[in-house]
């Protein structure tokens, strides 16, 4: 009695204090099982503009008329001649592709998506550093509360049997999952 | 407890203020190479280059949409540009560092491209039907040396697999 004693409050200490980043963990988890229908990190939103038909000059030349022509005031970050045809004005979250020298442009505005990217910025390590200490203390948490979780209850609602079955089919899905889908 | 919170948060400042202080970011090994190679020679003559550990430094002009697993580092004089390929997970370049100066170094590698795949780049490239003949004496692109005029497309596509890089803020 005294081990269950010790296992229930192992489990519920742990499982407070992890509680909070499991929520955002499954949050992330499901954002970025799905990162071919969308963009988990930014939202990216274009647009096509007409500045007319531009004279011949340096990039930093042409970017400032660009620029000078859609009224943006802000200083760019560099501004890049990729090709004949294709000069880039790169300002802080917002990247224009202009047409040379017909004056086509793609504006582009970039910005994190709202708690998403803050979300995987954790859950992918992004960061790095004190994290990873971190995000392996958390595993370890996670594998204490999976032991623990096992042996909470006694009897027929334990391992002795519902427990028993649930745990047996949920080991069972992943194994039957990699038999047909890597082991065949 | 509460003694126990602050702690915890104390100690998360301090282990994380060295990310949020100066204006470069680094990623991976960062730079150990001084000398950088300019692009336009790396690209001039790749062959020479492929196998060995370079270092480009230029501007940010791509970035991996999703992922942020490769970087676009382009020499703003020339537009020539240089792919760093880097172990999805492992580093991640931000969206957002496009148009800013970045150093970058890795292994310099060459990749062949597959029959398919070149004749699709041709076909971009020359602005015919993939599958169909360049017709020289069709109507040509608006600028010089484009379209037909253009070279054979390449067999082999060059990048960096980068091993670390900095981002200048």
């Amino acid at each position: 009695m005294k081990i269950r004693r010790l296992v229930i409050a192992t489990h519920r200490d742990i499982g407070y204090f992890f509680a909070g980043l499991t929520v955002l963990y499954a949050i992330s988890g499901v954002a970025v099982n799905h990162i071919d229908d969308w963009n988990p990190n930014y939202v990216i939103r274009r647009e096509a503009v007409e500045v007319g038909v531009l004279p011949f000059g340096e990039p930093a030349e042409l970017g400032a008329e660009v620029l000078s022509r859609l009224g943006v005031t802000e200083e760019p970050r560099s501004v890049v001649r990729m090709n004949r045809e294709e000069l880039k004005v790169f300002l802080d979250q917002r990247t224009l592709t202009v047409t040379l020298p017909g004056g086509h442009v793609v504006d582009e505005h970039v910005r994190r998506r709202f708690a998403f990217f803050e979300v995987n910025f954790l859950h992918l390590n992004t960061g790095k550093g004190f994290w990873t200490w971190f995000a392996d203390i958390y595993a370890v948490g996670l594998l204490v509360l999976a032991c623990t979780g096992i042996f909470i209850l006694p009897g027929k609602k334990g391992l002795g049997g519902r427990g028993r079955w649930l745990l047996i089919t949920g080991l069972a899905i992943p194994i039957v999952y990699l038999v047909v889908a890597v082991w065949r | 407890m509460k003694r126990f919170l602050i702690l915890s948060m104390a100690l998360i400042a301090m282990a994380a203020a060295p990310v949020m202080a100066g204006e470069s970011e680094s990623y991976g090994e960062g730079v150990t190479l001084d000398e950088a190679m300019a692009i336009d020679v790396l690209l001039a003559n790749p062959n020479d280059y492929v196998g060995r550990k370079v270092r480009v430094d230029g501007v940010i002009t791509a970035v991996c949409k999703k992922r942020g697993c490769w970087m676009q580092v382009t020499d703003p004089e020339s537009g020539n540009g240089v792919r760093i390929k880097v172990e999805d997970g492992v580093i991640v370049f931000p969206y957002t560092s496009m148009g800013r100066e970045a150093q970058a170094e890795g292994i310099f590698e060459a990749i062949k491209l597959t029959p398919e795949q070149v004749e699709a780049r041709t076909a971009a490239a020359h602005d015919h039907q993939e599958g169909a003949t360049c017709d020289k004496d069709g109507p040509k692109s608006p600028a010089a040396g484009t379209g037909c005029d253009l070279p054979p497309i390449d067999q082999y596509v060059y990048l960096i697999r980068g091993t670390g890089a900095v981002i200048n803020g």
